[in-house]
């Protein structure tokens, strides 16, 4: 069932690489070749990440969407690792199939819709966890907002995490990988592994499958650039016995507290905190707003969070910025690069998760192309 | 003449100065901060790129055709400021782009103009609301422009900073500037304002028009010494505008395109007629250019994806016509899913791909910041 999966990802690779605006007489080299040495991935400026691959063009988290990331020229493309109810790992965002799949259009699945309830709220939908591998990959992924590109609904289908690792590996430039550890609890509590392997067992053995090791900044991390993200602190305590691979703790919005340990907000940003989980992780990812909330939709004042994570050597990688109007405060004057200049340049946050890679490139690219001498220092190795 | 200028001056100054008092106050933010440096000297129009068009000001970010707008422009590094001149009921010429004021001001919280609601006719069609040319220059003053589009900051709304201003004052903007910044206006409406309005002097619109250029010393053609000093160019869909105006002053003109249905004004033609070789083989005689809206020079879909271009940039350019498409806006509403919601990308097509030669822009910081950030790849 793997290999075939495997070869079908693979064939979808080449037919995308056909396609697309590379230099088509470039030799299509990947991380499989060990004697090609690969452009390495770019430490000078802030990471562009690719959040669900290329979504702002085309449906997220499929591998249509990662490919034009990479083509975009993005530094890391990013997804969200749930489970099908056969203890696959997948590459999805939300719990349930409704806002981005055709799932209720398919009448075989109508008997399956449930409630359940996830981080404290009754959801009803068509769960990801009630659905075999097999039945995943019969559904097709659409567009998850009615004001971007709908012409690809209905093309493509959901990936598996080995799949979207191998998108990442056979890129012909040095690719890091951003997966999240999605739903820990929710995922556990649905979803059984033999052996006593839990969600974030499976999790790590894929990636160290895949030769995914090593400290930040190390020669293997280097090879293979990987940050592994998750909103569970407990999760990403429980893998660092089983991997030394970079960590960042993502911080919801100042209202929803940890699924796992119910703390608040202000408690998971205190000094004491921050101190404390910097034992675990290199950074944090939060949500932009609650860094400068803003006030009828202009930024208000910043909070001191990026101060105090960078003087404990946290980085800091916000989400998620997106260059429709509807998602910049009137301070930017409804223009991405502006904001991506005010966070990148006045706040000085190591990364962003961007719905819009291409945009980021381009910012990134027209501003900041080469390394200077004096290097922006991003925190030390972890 | 004189005794105007100095009070149109003196009252201009007072308008500059009100709008940087409040600009101060409104601009909040570290992004707030001018991308040309305020201390520079009078530097040049640039004519090396194609020219960024501040049209009616920067409107996505202030309230349109304001001082507030306009200066915000020039702050911004446009090279352009761009305005619609209609004619109030005692003859003075303001900016101002629609003929009724009901969009874009706060005319339906004034009880004392409540009377004046009237429907009229505007190019074939009936209009209901406030006309502006019912309105004298003192009572339109007392009225406060307000943000057209609901999806832009509306915080300026009804304060100080905006009230209509004079061509006049509109001049004055450009000409206090620390550069060199030119001017953009338009003949707007035409017919309807000579229905509407009389000067006593026998006057018509376009002459009024033409006088106030020729009184701040605008003259001179495209790219001569003169020009570039006080760079200006006349636009209008009035051919027969143009035409007339052709006779008064040598300043370069730009004959406006609207869309593929939308006929003009004072000839009753058609867009076909109008794009067609003779024709601008015949108004090459009067205009440097053509300005088209964009998706007639480029038509998408249904689906909001780009067809292939028409061949009128070619057409244009084989007769050594300008060509300065409008509107482009920030906005991802306004943008064609080719762009991928970035409103620099299709910058780059137009100028780049499809090789225009100024873009009218509601975000003249953006397409600024664009060009020069681009400027050593080209």
């Amino acid at each position: 069932m793997d290999s075939l999966w495997h070869a079908s990802v693979i064939v979808l690779v080449l037919l995308f690489i056909g396609g697309s605006d590379a230099n088509p007489a470039a030799r299509r080299h990947s991380q499989l070749d060990v004697n090609h040495k690969k452009q390495p991935l770019q430490t000078f400026r802030p990471y562009n990440i690719a959040h669900r691959g290329s979504n702002g063009e085309i449906p997220e988290e499929t591998a249509a969407a990662y490919l034009r990331a990479i083509d975009e020229g993005t530094d890391f493309i990013e997804t969200d690792i749930l489970a099908s109810e056969d203890g696959h790992l997948i590459c999805f965002h939300d719990v349930t199939l409704d806002n981005t799949t055709d799932i209720a259009s398919r009448t075989e699945f109508a008997g399956r819709k449930r409630t359940y309830e996830v981080q404290g709220v009754n959801m009803t939908g068509w769960f990801t966890v009630d659905f075999t591998l097999r039945e995943l990959k019969s559904l097709r992924v659409k567009q998850r907002f009615s004001f971007r590109d709908q012409q690809y609904n209905g093309k493509y289908n959901i990936l598996t995490f080995d799949e979207f690792i191998l998108i990442a590996l056979h890129a012909d430039r040095v690719v890091g990988i951003y997966p999240e550890i999605k739903n820990p609890i929710f995922i556990n509590q649905h979803v059984k592994w033999s052996g006593g392997k839990k969600f974030e067992d499976k999790f790590v053995e894929t990636l160290l499958k895949y030769g995914y090791k090593g400290k930040y900044m190390s020669e293997d991390w280097l090879m293979k650039p990987l940050f592994i993200q998750s909103f569970a602190p407990t999760s990403l305590i429980y893998i660092s016995n089983i991997t030394n691979a970079p960590k960042l703790l993502l911080i919801d919005e100042t209202t929803v507290p940890t699924q796992d340990t119910n703390q608040s907000y202000y408690e998971i940003t205190s000094n004491g905190y921050l101190a404390f989980i910097r034992k675990y992780v290199i950074g944090i990812g939060p949500w932009k707003d609650t860094i400068i909330p803003p006030e009828n939709n202009h930024l208000g004042p910043a909070t001191d969070l990026v101060a105090r994570a960078h003087a404990l050597n946290l980085q800091v990688h916000p989400y998620t910025f997106r260059n429709e109007n509807s998602y910049l405060h009137f301070n930017f004057h409804q223009d991405p690069y502006a904001e991506y200049e005010y966070w990148l340049r006045e706040i000085g946050v190591d990364a962003l998760f961007t719905d819009f890679t291409g945009s980021l490139h381009k910012y990134l690219e027209w501003t900041a192309p080469h390394q200077n001498k004096e290097k922006k220092c991003r925190g030390p190795p972890a | 003449v004189r005794l105007t200028c100095v009070c149109v001056r003196a009252c201009a100054g007072v308008v500059v100065a009100a709008a940087l008092l409040v600009l101060g106050c409104a601009s909040s933010g570290a992004t707030a901060r001018p991308l040309v440096g305020a201390a520079a000297a009078k530097q040049p129009l640039q004519t090396s790129r194609p020219y960024n068009i501040a049209h009616r000001g920067s409107n996505g970010e202030l309230p349109e055709e304001t001082a507030a707008a306009y200066m915000r422009a020039v702050d911004e590094g446009a090279d352009f400021i761009e305005a619609d001149i209609v004619a109030t009921k005692d003859g003075h010429l303001v900016c101002f782009h629609d003929v009724t004021l009901d969009d874009t001001t706060d005319v339906a919280d004034h009880k004392e103009f409540a009377a004046r609601r009237r429907t009229l006719q505007v190019q074939w069609a009936n209009v209901t609301g406030y006309f502006i040319t019912d309105f004298t220059l003192a009572e339109l003053k007392t009225l406060r422009v307000k943000q057209r589009w609901s999806f832009r900051d509306k915080s300026h709304d009804g304060t100080r900073i905006s009230p209509i201003i004079t061509f006049d004052e509109f001049i004055d903007i450009a000409l206090n500037a620390k550069r060199v910044v030119g001017i953009y206006p338009e003949m707007k409406s035409p017919v309807f304002i000579n229905q509407h309005v009389k000067w006593a002097d026998g006057k018509k619109y376009e002459d009024k028009f033409i006088a106030t250029l020729k009184k701040y010393g605008y003259g001179g053609k495209y790219m001569t010494k003169r020009w570039t000093e006080r760079p200006v160019f006349i636009q209008s869909f009035a051919p027969t505008s143009l035409i007339y105006a052709a006779d008064l002053t040598d300043s370069p003109k730009v004959f406006l395109i609207d869309d593929v249905t939308v006929r003009t004004e004072d000839t009753d033609q058609s867009y076909e007629e109008i794009t067609s070789d003779e024709y601008l083989d015949y108004m090459r005689e009067y205009v440097v250019g053509i300005g088209p809206w964009k998706d007639t020079v480029v038509p998408p879909t249904r689906d909001n994806t780009l067809t292939t271009p028409t061949d009128m940039v070619a057409m244009a350019h084989a007769r050594g016509l300008q060509v300065h498409p409008y509107t482009y806006r920030n906005e991802n509403r306004f943008l064609h899913y080719n762009f991928r919601q970035d409103p620099y990308a299709e910058y780059d097509y137009w100028l780049n791909d499809v090789g225009v030669d100024g873009l009218f822009t509601d975000f003249p910081a953006s397409l600024r910041r664009f060009q020069d950030w681009t400027a050593a790849k080209n």
